[in-house]
């Protein structure tokens, strides 16, 4: 075990992390997908504009959509087939989007990019914007973007805190793809212009802890809590500097990305691959084997699902993403996106569902609140559709939708489902 | 597939913690200073203790089924009463109990008080995590100006001397100890008062061991924090020997005479009647602190219970004046705004 480094915040809550299900599998190959389904909108921002038409052949790699305006992101064609449809599909979580459907041909050509060799800082940038890379840790925030910061930053926070219960996807990275993550490091500070890099590990993962202290970046053993992996918390626990509120990192000189976005830029750069294929954790114990798996995006779940050995009869809750802020699902029709760190099949076990009972004002979820505000405010506040008290005592617009307050709540108040219902309604009226 | 996904928002797991546990938590905590005060007090205050749980849970109860018109479907409402069940009844009554000299001469005293507090106090202002003041303190202030036999306490045998079963009959009874110290008396040592040896008082006041034992309980648990009781403690000791003319002496026995240890620990604390936020709970346990050792001083007797209630009442306003400073909140930002 490392000692902790840094500081550390003192709220948050410590949950189980039940990541032994899945932190010891290599990660494997998703095999037997015959068929893709891309999202055009994978990113925050505009959706991407399609530029292939319905039976055109693509190759893997090949720029199937493209950026449209400057908070966008390309979208490229994860395997090599002919294009049946760019249509409307159910995206599992109860809404619709638009996806380039992809069918599997024999052939397996690819067309990647001209890898660069000791590339300047613009060439990176252009490439990472090619690549169609977002931040992979969830926000599908477009690199490129935040590659070209307003105010100065001299520091680079490589996040590898992986605080959600379950996820070990970037845990394996780190420790399968040691080199690739520092040199991926390495040309995003040169595009910064920057010379320090922090990789911020917690310290369940003593392993790449261990690994990323033979390279030459600067790593801080971060304490086991959540949300370890905020954006705010990690800038806070791995550099002490606190990012004022409502202003983005880069305002106190840093710029955090995850390991996995990383690792996209480092191939983007040496082999000219885009972002078309990512590691995705199988976890939960309502599938028979628990995996990490890496799959061209657009992967359709059942096929995950059958390489883990299937989904088991008690799986109750099917979540895109972490069980703290993930999505549920309403069946196996999702589609692996860029952002997709994990899959969870819960079974009515792990994920206790309660009846609410009267709050009775005991405080835990002002106490674990990472962002110190009032939640059990927001939803008195909001449940008598105040919502601009909700704000002046709960501090609503601040909240980072981590989840704790919900966890720890021992009335079993639907706090952060209050909180969303302010934020869309205060963000309405103005 | 047959069988029905659940489909909710984020989070998806949650602690197993839940109220009920609190509140079985909180009467665990209580236990040692019930056992002590039967052990003090004989077989009459475990009568008093038993009658005041049961009318508690009791009148929770056809409360509950009146409410929710038992005589449309009874069997559900009562299945539904027990599933809602919090044990914030019984925890009413158990403090209730603890809080009434052990001569209580009537029996009916307790049950009263219990259907006073449950009803009036708790129920009336909606239940759990509704209601304004403390119940079991409202219970024992709607008895305390109902019948005399609350003014008067019995005093607990030596334990240092001699330990055995009593009767209250054999008891001396007459001032609590922090009522003679207030007016001059005589006072009792600090180690008798802990123990509560020769001490009179109520039933669960006079062992301050077995209260402080609960209270490292419920720190431990995370169900109170611990700095709270200590500033309310601290404040009164300090304060009263501010008032004494800053004579130490009387620091001891202020915060180990009277019912101020059970108070701090069981009562102020109690979730419902406390301000929302850390800094407006510091505030609350300070000011309830400054109003006890002053009123202490001003009325010559011990007013720990009304203490707590007057300061429920500013719960609200405490509330309203402290606003939410997020992770990152910068005070010049504010200052700029104001100009």
């Amino acid at each position: 075990m490392k000692a902790v480094k840094g500081k550390f915040f003192s709220r948050g809550v410590h949950l189980q992390g039940r990541k032994s299900l899945s932190e010891t599998q290599a990660v494997e190959t998703l095999e037997g997908v015959t068929e893709v389904a891309i999202a055009l909108s994978q990113h925050i921002g505009k959706p991407a504009l399609p530029v292939v038409e319905v039976g055109q052949a693509v190759k893997r790699g090949q720029l199937i959509a493209k950026a449209d305006g400057f908070i966008s992101a390309n979208v490229h064609a994860s395997i090599a087939g002919i294009v049946k449809a760019v249509e409307q599909r159910p995206d599992g979580k109860g809404g619709k989007s638009t996806y380039v459907v992809i069918e599997r041909a024999e052939t397996d050509e690819t067309d990647f990019m001209p890898p660069l060799e000791n590339p300047t800082a613009e060439e990176i940038v252009e490439r990472v914007a090619a690549a169609g890379i977002v931040g992979m840790g969830g926000a599908g925030f477009p690199t490129n973007v935040k590659l070209m910061p307003r105010s100065k930053v001299d520091t680079l926070v490589l996040n590898g805190a992986e605080c959600e219960p379950y996820l070990t996807c970037d845990h394996r990275l780190m420790v399968e793809q040691t080199e690739k993550i520092v040199r991926g490091a390495k040309y995003v500070a040169t595009a910064l212009g920057i010379e320090k890099i922090v990789i911020g590990i917690e310290v369940n993962k003593p392993d790449a802890i261990a690994l990323f202290e033979q390279t030459d970046l600067d790593v801080c053993a971060l304490k086991k809590q959540y949300p370890m992996g905020s954006e705010k918390h990690l800038i806070y626990c791995a550099t002490g500097r606190k990012v004022p509120l409502g202003k983005l990192p880069a305002d106190a000189g840093v710029i955090v990305q995850n390991v996995g976005t990383v690792l996209a830029v480092c191939e983007a750069v040496e082999e000219g691959k885009p972002l078309i294929e990512r590691v995705v954790t199988v976890s939960g114990t309502g599938i028979e084997q628990p995996r990490n798996l890496l799959c061209p995006v657009g992967a359709p779940l059942s096929a995950l699902a059958e390489q883990c050995g299937g989904v088991k009869e008690d799986a109750v809750k099917y979540v895109a993403g972490g069980p703290m802020t993930g999505n549920a699902l309403v069946g196996l029709t999702s589609y692996v996106s860029k952002t997709s760190s994990g899959y969870l099949f819960l079974s009515a076990k792990e994920t206790n569902t309660y009846e609410p009972t009267p709050c009775i004002n005991c405080g835990k979820c002002a106490d674990v609140c990472p962002m110190s505000l009032m939640p059990m405010q927001t939803e008195f506040y909001t449940n008598a559709g105040d919502y601009q008290k909700a704000d002046v005592y709960g501090g609503v617009l601040s909240c980072i939708e981590c989840g704790a307050c919900t966890y720890i709540c021992p009335a079993r108040r639907p706090l952060a489902q209050a909180i969303k219902t302010a934020k869309a309604e205060l963000r309405k009226s103005k | 597939m047959n069988q029905k996904l659940i489909v909710s928002t984020a989070p998806h797991v949650r602690t197993s913690r839940s109220t009920k546990q609190i509140m079985l938590d909180v009467l665990i905590a209580l236990i040692p200073a019930t056992v002590m005060g039967i052990v003090l007090f004989g077989w009459e205050a475990a009568l008093i203790i038993g009658l005041a749980v049961v009318s508690a849970a009791l009148t929770e109860f056809v409360y509950y089924v009146i409410q929710h018109k038992i005589w449309k479907n009874p069997k559900e409402v009562v299945l539904s009463f027990f599933k809602q069940f919090d044990f914030t009844s019984l925890i009413t009554g158990l403090l209730l109990a603890l809080v009434i000299p052990a001569s209580a001469e009537h029996w009916y005293m307790p049950v009263l008080g219990s259907i006073f507090a449950i009803a009036v106090v708790k129920m009336l202002f909606g239940g759990t995590g509704k209601n304004i003041i403390n119940p079991a303190l409202g219970g024992r202030i709607f008895l305390f100006i109902s019948f005399t036999a609350m003014t008067v306490y019995p005093a607990t045998t030596d334990l240092l001397g001699r330990f055995g079963s009593v009767s209250v009959s054999e008891l001396n009874t007459g001032a609590t100890a922090l009522q003679s110290f207030l007016q001059g008396g005589e006072t009792l040592s600090a180690i008798d008062l802990l123990i509560g040896s020769t001490v009179a008082g109520c039933i669960g006041e006079t062992c301050k061991i077995a209260l402080i034992v609960g209270g490292i309980y419920l720190c431990i648990r995370g169900v109170i924090k611990w700095y709270l009781p200590l500033i309310y403690i601290l404040t009164t000791g300090l304060f009263a020997v501010v008032l004494e003319g800053f004579d130490f002496n009387a620091f001891l026995p202020s915060i180990l005479g009277g019912g101020l240890i059970l108070g701090a620990i069981f009562m102020a604390t109690d979730y419902t009647t406390t301000p929302k936020s850390k800094l407006g709970n510091i505030i609350y346990f300070f000011l309830l602190g400054l109003l006890t050792a002053g009123l202490r001083k001003a009325t010559g007797i011990e007013v720990v219970s009304f203490c707590i209630v007057l300061m429920n009442f500013l719960v609200f306003l405490i509330d309203a004046l402290i606003k939410c400073r997020p992770f990152g909140y910068k005070k010049e930002k504010k200052q700029k705004e104001a100009k």
